[in-house]
């Protein structure tokens, strides 16, 4: 079962004690790992050694964890299945031939297998937590700028950042207490105080007494029955124990998924430049001027989905159309922030399914990217807000795992904790 | 288009400037390798500069202080907040196959800088002034040298990441020489801010779009006034690849012969980048305007936007060349010409001021801009040349302030000495016996001569005023040619009267 969740198992052994002494950690593979190859889940960089270790890695040796695998992952991030990924795809443990969701699948599978105590993901669109509810276990994309990205290769370089899984909010927090703060080597990284040096694992106290849980209507929209049945059951639980709701509106998010895409692909286009065949990664051995020699070696080495993505981000940047498309999708990112400005001061937190669906079959989506990029409608507007959310189970439709997004105020992550802990 | 001939008076030249400089820190822009050059190809290097998966950029303080520091130099607009953006095109020399650099929120706008061309002062304007990250240098290895005829080419990623300041000039030019005056103003204003070694090989790069212009379409008449539409209809060449302002006036001026020669043919000029071949002295194609590259400029998330208002409070310049000589004729009273050579650069201004704070300003002139600066010009030597010797030229300096040797000897045994065999003055002036003797020493040796000379002084005594001359030889002689002649005539004949 458990051969599918890692592209690579290796234990990498942290110092002897630390708050993470004894705990199991999956990590996602594209986060480096010193010694230990990080493929991104493609061709291109099967057989890539990092020379060092991200950040999130060094503080998770610094706090005696064990690393015992470098997770799958959709290529390079971009999917929401794990079934792009070189490697092939993983089954869902807790819904099996059904996809763990993606890009972080292999990181969520982990822990619902436990196959890990706890595990990281990234997040650039909904990568952390469309598998967290998929998987049927907890997942926190944290706020922009609260965990360093260095090391983590990027993908939509303005909108990701790493974070943690559990089985629990408390264990997902106790990750979080480890790989957040400030890091010189990421220069959009801030250091956070949080109140009375208490830790996020602290918070994790399941009061949610006197909690405003604001509802946008636009995310429940086109929802799955059974999903929107599940969610609704899981606010009154939460509502059983003092929490409060009502609806709130996100006008903008009608265009949220078209300006993530833009934006998103964009960034990955440039991003995604640097796999040349010079210094590291595949190589095409084809005859040739450099140039055709960089086209082939890209040719090679990148997957269908990658190489979809890096034409639509060429094109929406090339002079001509970046007023028209890239330009847009920021004006648009913009008008999201502000509208989640507005409904946060209207309440404390905002809820709604993490996914619109449950988890599709395996196989079933590759077809056809639209639908799947459709599938994304509310976890993306976060990462373009750069909010922190987490997804928490709220139960099953059909046996199959439904998620619960809650979405704090920048920073707000202990907030996020507190109120989602009440659930699992 | 037919033919028509044109004369060649009747045609303006316009160029505008692209320069790039390197500016002088210890650690490379966005990471904590060394800048120092190395032989070993590809040694300071590390995942940010080698563009590894995951890396990201800091930015070095440092390059954002030398880039405030010309902004201030050249009177520029430093705004509250800056910017980084991502050129992107596809090199083997790009580590992340895109450059970071500033795009429409650069660090400085709307600068100037005055130069002094062939006597007249003009203002060249500059447009903008930004920060970006050098790339990797490339070696082709056979064939015919280039990337496309090359057997196989060799990446050094050394230079990656070298802090670099592209200065952007109005097409403010009418010549090569006003080009080439302009660099080398540039080149010295850099140095004087201390941000920039113009002795670093490649540490100064210029790109060059050089037009023609019928005189006709010029609008007032006014040379430098150059409407935007006269400009825009006329087709430009950028000349890439020039490397010093001597070069550069060089290039542009086979480049402004190769423009004239082809209109006055009736040929048109093609829009296009054209490679300098400095050993062959001529320009060559590189590529048509058909296939100009669109960079895909977007902003770089991994830098967070910069505010730089108070930074341009914070950090102060050193006094610039032109303000300096100024204060040097009015505060030590030297006529142009002399403060002019004093501010060439900023060590001789400096040791011009040690000096002239000890001594008489107009000697420490005199012995500044003429003795040192002319013989080390004689020797092809720069004054940096003397680090560490500057004390030395003091010493020298005050000896002959404090009359312990002439003047002549001071200027044609010691300092060229110094200068020839790396001699200290005071070693100089005692190996060579030139110090000038006391009196006690020149009377023991009038005296001397007189017991030693009986002859002579019957000579004297009996009316013969030639051998008083013979005496003064001897003195002479005793003294090393150390004392003064009348002196030593004037002691003589005391002596012997008395």
């Amino acid at each position: 079962m458990s051969d599918d969740i890692f592209i690579t198992e290796e234990t990498i052994h942290g110092d002897d004690d630390g708050p993470l002494a004894g705990t199991t950690v999956a990590v996602k593979d594209n986060i480096s790992t010193e010694g230990v190859r990080t493929t991104c889940g493609s061709k291109m960089l099967a057989e890539y050694v990092p020379p060092y270790d991200a950040t999130v890695v060094s503080r998770l040796k610094e706090a005696g964890a064990t690393i015992v695998g470098k997770a799958n992952m959709d290529e390079f991030g971009m999917g929401s299945t794990t079934e792009t990924s070189h490697f092939g795809s993983t089954e869902n443990p807790a819904a099996p031939g059904h996809v763990p969701g993606g890009s972080s699948g292999g990181s969520a599978a982990a822990v619902a297998a436990g196959e890990a105590d706890v595990a990281l993901g990234s997040d650039t669109g909904g990568s952390i937590r469309c598998p967290a509810a998929f998987c049927g276990v907890v997942g926190i994309k944290p706020t922009y700028g609260l965990v360093s990205r260095y090391g983590l290769v990027a993908y939509g370089n303005s909108l990701e950042q790493i974070g943690p899984f559990g089985e629990t909010v408390e264990d997902a927090a106790a990750l979080l207490d480890v790989i957040s703060g400030h890091d010189e080597r990421d220069a959009t990284t801030h250091e956070v105080p949080i109140e009375d040096d208490a830790s996020y694992a602290d918070a994790a106290t399941g009061d949610v007494d006197g909690l405003s849980i604001g509802v946008p209507t636009e995310l429940l929209e086109g929802a799955d029955e059974g999903v929107v049945e599940t969610f609704w059951g899981a606010i009154a639980d939460l509502e059983d124990r003092g929490a409060e709701s009502h609806e709130v509106s996100l006008p903008s998010v009608e265009h949220a998924v078209e300006a993530y895409y833009v934006i998103a692909m964009s960034e990955a286009s440039s991003n995604l430049a640097r796999f040349d065949g010079v210094r590291y990664g595949h190589s095409s051995d084809a005859e040739g001027n450099w140039n055709e020699r960089f086209a082939q070696t890209r040719k090679e080495g990148f997957g269908d989905e990658v190489k979809r993505r890096i034409l639509l981000g060429t094109y929406a940047l090339s002079a001509g159309y970046h007023d028209k498309y890239y330009k847009k999708a920021q004006d648009a990112r913009a008008w999201v922030k502000q509208d989640f400005d507005e409904a946060l001061s209207e309440a404390d937190v905002l809820a709604s399914p993490t996914m619109p669906v449950p988890p599709f079959e395996l196989g079933e989506s590759l077809d056809d990217p639209l639908q799947m990029y459709l599938a994304d409608a509310n976890t993306v507007p976060v990462n373009l807000a750069d909010l922190p959310a987490i997804s928490v189970p709220a139960g099953e439709t059909d046996g199959l795992p439904v998620g619960l997004q809650l979405v704090g105020p920048a920073f707000g992550e202990e907030r996020l904790i507190r109120a989602a802990s009440a659930l699992a | 288009m037919t033919a028509q001939t044109v004369q060649q008076g009747d045609l303006v030249t316009v160029i505008g400037l692209e320069v790039h400089v390197q500016l002088e820190t210890d650690t490379k822009i966005f990471c904590g390798c060394s800048t120092d050059r190395t032989d070993e190809p590809n040694e300071n290097v590390c995942p940010v500069c080698l563009g590894l998966p995951g890396a990201l950029p800091v930015l070095n303080e440092a390059a954002v202080e030398g880039a405030v520091k010309i902004g201030k130099a050249i009177d520029a607009d430093i705004p509250e907040e800056t910017r980084f953006h991502r050129k992107n095109y596809y090199y083997p020399d790009l580590p992340k196959n895109f450059q970071i650099t500033q795009y429409d929120e650069p660090i400085c706008q709307e600068g100037e800088l005055e130069v002094s061309v062939e006597g007249d002062r003009r203002t060249v304007a500059i447009e903008r002034a930004h920060l970006e990250e050098d790339p990797g240098s490339l070696q082709h290895v056979g064939g015919g040298g280039g990337i496309d005829s090359a057997e196989y080419t060799l990446v050094d990623y050394n230079r990656a990441g070298t802090p670099l300041m592209e200065i952007v000039t109005a097409p403010d030019f009418r010549s090569p020489s006003e080009v080439r005056a302009f660099l080398a103003k540039l080149e010295e204003v850099l140095e004087y801010l201390g941000v920039f070694d113009a002795e670093r090989d490649g540490s100064l790069r210029i790109d060059a779009n050089l037009s023609i212009i019928p005189e006709e379409e010029i609008e007032s008449g006014d040379v430098t006034d150059i409407g935007a539409e006269a400009l825009a209809a006329a087709n430009r060449t950028e000349v890439k690849n020039i490397s010093s302002h001597k070069g550069a006036e060089k290039a542009l001026a086979y480049e402004e012969t190769r423009q004239k020669n082809a209109i006055q043919r009736g040929r048109a000029v093609e829009q296009e980048t054209r490679h300098w071949d400095e050993s062959r002295g001529i320009t060559v194609s590189m590529r048509s305007k058909e296939e100009e590259k669109d960079y895909r400029y977007f902003e770089e998330a991994d830098l967070p936007p910069l505010q730089v208002a108070h930074w341009k409070d914070e950090i102060s310049i050193p006094e610039l060349p032109s303000a300096r000589r100024e204060r040097f004729q009015d505060e030590y009273g030297l006529n142009e010409e002399a403060a002019s050579k004093l501010t060439s650069t900023k060590q001789v201004a400096d040791f011009y001021e040690d000096v002239a704070s000890e001594f008489d300003p107009d000697l420490a002139a005199t012995w500044v801009a003429d003795n040192l600066l002319g013989e080390l010009n004689y020797r092809d030597m720069a004054i940096t040349d003397l680090e560490g010797r500057f004390e030395e030229v003091t010493r020298l300096v005050e000896l002959v302030a404090e009359e312990e040797i002439t003047a002549k000897n001071a200027r044609e045994t010691v300092l060229r000495s110094m200068l020839d065999d790396e001699k200290a003055p005071d070693a100089i002036v005692e190996d060579e016996g030139l110090g000038k003797t006391d009196e006690d020493e020149v009377q023991q040796a009038v005296v001397a001569a007189i017991d030693e000379n009986p002859d002579a002084v019957d000579d004297y005594a009996s009316g013969d005023d030639g051998a008083i001359n013979f005496l003064v030889g001897q003195v002479m002689q005793k003294t090393g040619g150390s004392a003064d002649p009348g002196d030593v005539n004037q002691l003589l004949r005391a002596e012997l009267e008395g």
